[in-house]
């Protein structure tokens, strides 16, 4: 472990700080007033300046050491953490995660804000209120009266108590005071019990006090008490001691730095109250004490020059020190050794002494850390354990023909085991949901901000867990969402307040499980979706007909279609080309699924439900030209058997069918993969309604179902080549290679001898 | 023989500075990560010396050094208090409790190893 | 081997002597008193003011009850200790032999 690794680690640490700092600070802000929360969201800060400081970064350490104060006053109930203080510290978060990663990454930061959020820190520290309170009719002081006091740009250095200094070992010359001409002392020391009972020792005091130079010494034992009376724990000798030295009256000082309250002392110049007749008898003190501490040398002999061994002892601590900077594998051994440790406590049911050992030795913590790799290689071998097993099972029922021997009983334990290993390997990727939810909060604020709207975000659910594929996928579709709740779904204060509701909006992340599957949703309380407006941005851009017949809940699905926004303005936050198209893009590459549900003047719900990991699939096994096929079951809304009346000719060779209503394109599998060189008759397959990107439902036929199953995904990218039309592969039960469907391209590819998209729903009606 | 230096931190940075630090210049290490498990380990770790953060989760430093210049056994051992709190007040504190010296932050390995020596025979 | 009430005893002084030991070993010598006293101080790694005082205080009671209180072996830790805090223990070595 070297500098760079446990920079490595205080970085690390720092992230799990802020987090920490955040929820915290968001927890002030819903009211909670435990003095817990507020310590804890001190000490985050507190670490994290510990730790800059020990690494010279000197703008984190200025920045947090502005809002440590603030929150100190916070902490010791100077300062109530009301909204508007919680908002400066809120930004002071964010900002603080900024400087962090720019000390990391070498990026940089707005200066400008960070600058500004440091007045007004220092603004709340000095008593004074947010400028936000200002709006507020009540009678404070003028709010122009914020101005930051005026040496305060640089407050880290204007604190004589706090310098930052870098990690540095060659530290102890620099601070070696000034050699001076050699100087006689005398001094007084007379020490109290307390010094005794706080675990100090005169003789320890006494030790480095003759290490300044020539000392020789008087204990004053007339205070002692007989033997019967004596307090064996009470301070009764005292010191007269002579100490010729260069070092100066500063170091003799700073030896009972810790005891300075516990002792009397004076320390004055030989001679400037010599009492001719008050001579004491002195016992010179030997200079080599070597004995009374081991890591001083013992070469030393009396009478050899000071400096000399005062040099010596110096080189020895250096060297003792520096050997600090150099990379040293104690420690990863250390690391190395826990993981066994770790395994076999849990194993083997360690005694609580051997327990508490280990756990003092390795300040043990309840995770390891793992390469994601070696999870994945466990996930994959897994993987193959399910379909060698499926494959097994497979064998033994064809050639099983009484069906009732013990190996069928045992072949279904053999199943329900490897279901459960799944399970469990599956689970160590599974992460809690909770870090992307704490960004979104950051994100709710910068577009609150820029909005000027008032928002509060609620998460439910943050321990929601989910594999770790799916949730660095899912941060990207959530901020869009997030930043369109905020913009599109939410009205002004002044029109909320219009409508009778709150100012201050609400915007509500939910995570939950349902059916084996994670439900995330996204509600708000705005205005809910303004369906005459979307109906007729819709018949103007030519998604619909203009006499359309739609349900509440397919126009509110509209805007889900490609380059659809409602806004009538176009906003920073919105207006970069990405719409709710895009989302329901995303989500569906996720195997999942998005829906909205909208009430006038309530608010709007968008739900994604996304499978938990994405090793495994649900599918539906098809037949299509002899070959068999998996198509995911999310993509598929239903199944339906044709009935020839239902089926339309529509140009040269595409097909419609009539589903109650409706009509809808019907693609031939077989034909679009070129299994087969005619067209399939509708009637002898099945039709799979499925749900394709740009939202309109296309009818896939296929030649027959064989059946639902969870198969485990092989990348065919990985094994094979790219295969247009295909997502990837998966390996059936009798051994064979069966192939995934991609739905969407196999629409999209339909699309060239078909229908225009928004064809179906323009049939629609 | 070696020393036995017990720190008490729920920084993992610090944690991490101390071991290196401390290892290096030839001590035995043990670590806890707050008042709590500092207590809790000090049977085992039978340390000749105490190095402890203030601002801590469970139990604070103060509570923790409290605690330890209560045990019968361990009373006598001397403890450092680490941490960049360089106002009066707590210094105040902590010698109250029973401190018998102080870091101040930025951790620094020769004034953490001068510290030591200082309170150690 | 004597067997008046006179006869010596010894406390041999343990390897640490600090703040936890200094009530030990003022017990101890309370219980030794009466009687002439051979310290032996020859595992002493470590000694602090306050066994110190009271190790003093115990050789002033001998002398006041005239009985003789001696080191009779002592390690370079435990001469060391007292010649840097000025406690002089040369007249309570032990002559004889």
């Amino acid at each position: 472990m070297d500098m760079n690794e446990i920079k490595e680690i205080f970085f690390q640490e720092c992230e799990e700080q802020l987090a920490e700092l955040e929820s915290g600070l968001l927890k002030l802000n819903d009211g909670d007033r435990d003095p817990e929360t507020v310590n804890a969201v001190f000490r985050a800060v507190h670490s994290i300046k510990g730790g800059a400081g020990a690494f010279g970064l000197d703008d984190l350490v200025s920045f947090a050491h502005v809002f440590e104060t603030t929150l100190d006053c916070v902490r010791s109930n100077r300062l109530e953490p009301n909204q508007d203080v919680l908002k400066v510290m809120l930004k002071s978060a964010d900002v603080l995660a900024d400087l962090t990663n720019a000390a990391r990454d070498g990026g940089s930061v707005d200066e400008a804000r960070s600058r500004q959020l440091i007045k007004e820190l220092e603004a709340l520290a000095n008593g004074e209120l947010p400028q936000a309170a200002a709006v507020e009719p009540v009678a404070r002081p003028a709010p122009v009266a914020a101005p930051a006091p005026a040496p305060a740009a640089a407050p880290a250095v204007t604190d004589e108590g706090f310098q930052p200094v870098a990690f540095s070992f060659d530290e102890f010359e620099a601070n070696e005071p000034p050699a001076i001409e050699p100087t006689t002392f005398e001094i007084l020391f007379r020490p109290k019990s307390e010094l005794y009972a706080k675990g100090n020792d005169a003789t320890l005091l006494l030790r480095d006090l003759s290490r300044l130079g020539e000392m020789s010494i008087h204990c004053d034992m007339d205070g002692l008490p007989a033997l019967g009376s004596i307090n064996p724990e009470a301070a009764y000798f005292a010191w007269k001691i002579s100490l010729k030295t260069d070092k100066g009256e500063e170091s003799i000082r700073s030896v009972f730095e810790f005891a300075e309250w516990d002792c009397e002392l004076e320390v004055t110049l030989a001679g400037d109250h010599a009492a001719p007749g008050e001579e004491l008898p002195m016992q010179p003190v030997p200079f080599d004490l070597s004995m009374l501490d081991e890591e001083i040398p013992a070469s030393a002999g009396a009478g050899e020059d000071d400096d000399q061994v005062a040099a010596q002892q110096r080189e020895a601590r250096d060297d003792a020190v520096s050997a600090a900077a150099t990379a040293s594998n104690v420690l990863q051994m250390a690391q190395t050794a826990r993981a066994p440790a770790e395994s076999n406590r849990s194993a083997a049911s360690a005694s609580a002494a051997q327990a508490a050992a280990q756990q003092a030795a390795s300040a043990a913590t309840p995770t390891i850390r793992v390469d994601l790799d070696r999870v994945d290689r466990l996930i994959n071998l897994v993987g193959e354990l399910v379909i060698n097993q499926a494959m097994l099972s497979q064998s033994v029922i064809e050639n099983d023909t009484n069906g009732t021997s013990s190996i069928n009983m045992g072949l279904e334990e053999l199943q329900q085991l490897t279901r459960e290993i799944q399970d469990s390997v599956m689970a160590i990727r599974a992460q809690p949901v909770k870090p992307v939810f704490q960004r979104m909060s950051r994100i709710v604020r910068e577009i609150a901000d820029m909005t000027g709207k008032s928002v509060r975000l609620v998460t439910e659910g943050e321990n929601t867990e989910v594999d770790k594929t799916v949730i660095d996928k899912l941060a990207e579709p959530l901020t869009h969402m997030i930043r369109n709740a905020v913009d599109h779904g939410l009205e002004t204060p002044e029109k909320r307040v219009a409508a009778g509701k709150n100012p201050e909006g609400t915007v509500r992340l939910t995570a939950k499980h349902r059916s084996g599957r994670i439900v995330i949703e996204l509600a708000d309380d705005g205005a809910g979706i303004n369906r005459e407006k979307v109906r007729q941005k819709a018949i103007d851009n030519d998604l619909i007909a203009a006499d359309a017949n739609l349900s509440d809940e397919e126009i509110d699905n509209l805007i889900f279609h490609a380059g659809f926004s409602t806004a009538d303005k176009i906003s920073d936050i919105s207006g970069r080309g990405v719409g709710m198209d895009v989302v329901k893009r995303s989500i569906q590459a996720l195997g999942g699924r998005i829906n909205i549900s909208s009430k006038p003047g309530h608010g709007s719900v968008f739900t994604m439900s996304l499978p938990l990991t994405l090793a495994v699939l649900d599918g539906m096994v098809v037949t299509v030209a002899n070959q068999t096929l998996v198509v995911p079951l999310t993509a598929i809304v239903e199944t339906l058997q044709p009935e020839a009346s239902a089926i339309h000719s529509f140009g040269a060779s595409q097909r419609l069918i009539s589903i109650r209503n409706s009509f809808c394109p019907l693609v031939d599998v077989g034909r679009i993969l070129n299994f087969r060189a005619t067209q399939a008759n509708p009637v002898e397959g099945v039709a799979l309604l499925v749900e394709s990107e740009g939202g309109g439902q296309r009818a896939l036929m296929v030649d027959a179902i064989q059946g639902q199953r969870q198969v485990v995904i092989k990348s065919l990218e990985a094994n094979y080549t790219h295969v247009p039309g295909i997502a990837a592969a998966t390996i059936l039960g009798d051994g064979r290679v069966a192939l995934i469907l991609d739905v969407d391209a196999i629409v999209a590819a339909s699309r060239g001898h078909s229908l225009k998209p928004e064809m179906s729903l323009a049939a629609a009606g | 023989m070696k020393k036995r230096v017990l720190t008490v931190d729920d920084s993992r940075t610090i944690r991490n500075m101390l071991l290196v630090t401390l290892n290096n210049a030839g001590f035995e290490t043990i670590q806890a990560e707050d008042g709590v498990e500092g207590l809790e380990v000090l049977e085992t770790a039978n340390p000749d010396v105490i190095v402890t953060d203030i601002n801590m989760p469970r139990l604070d430093g103060f509570g923790f050094i409290e605690g330890v210049r209560k045990n019968d056994r361990y009373r006598a051992v001397p403890i450092l208090v680490l941490t960049t709190e360089s106002d009066a007040e707590k210094k105040n504190r902590a010698r109250q409790a029973g401190a018998t010296g102080w870091i101040v932050k930025p951790f620094d390995p020769t004034k953490l190893i001068d510290a030591i020596e200082r309170v150690t025979a | 081997m004597a067997s008046r009430n006179t006869a010596k005893k010894s406390l041999k002084l343990a390897p640490v002597l600090d703040l936890n030991e200094a009530t030990a070993l003022h017990e101890r010598l309370l219980s030794l008193k009466g009687a002439p006293v051979v310290i032996d101080a020859s595992a002493v790694e470590r000694i602090g003011t306050l066994c110190a005082q009271v190790l003093m205080a115990g050789a002033r009671s001998w002398e006041e009850d005239r009985m003789s209180f001696t080191f009779a072996k002592v390690s370079d830790a435990f001469v060391k200790t007292t010649q840097l805090i000025g406690v002089d223990i040369a007249p309570l070595m032990a002559k004889e032999i």
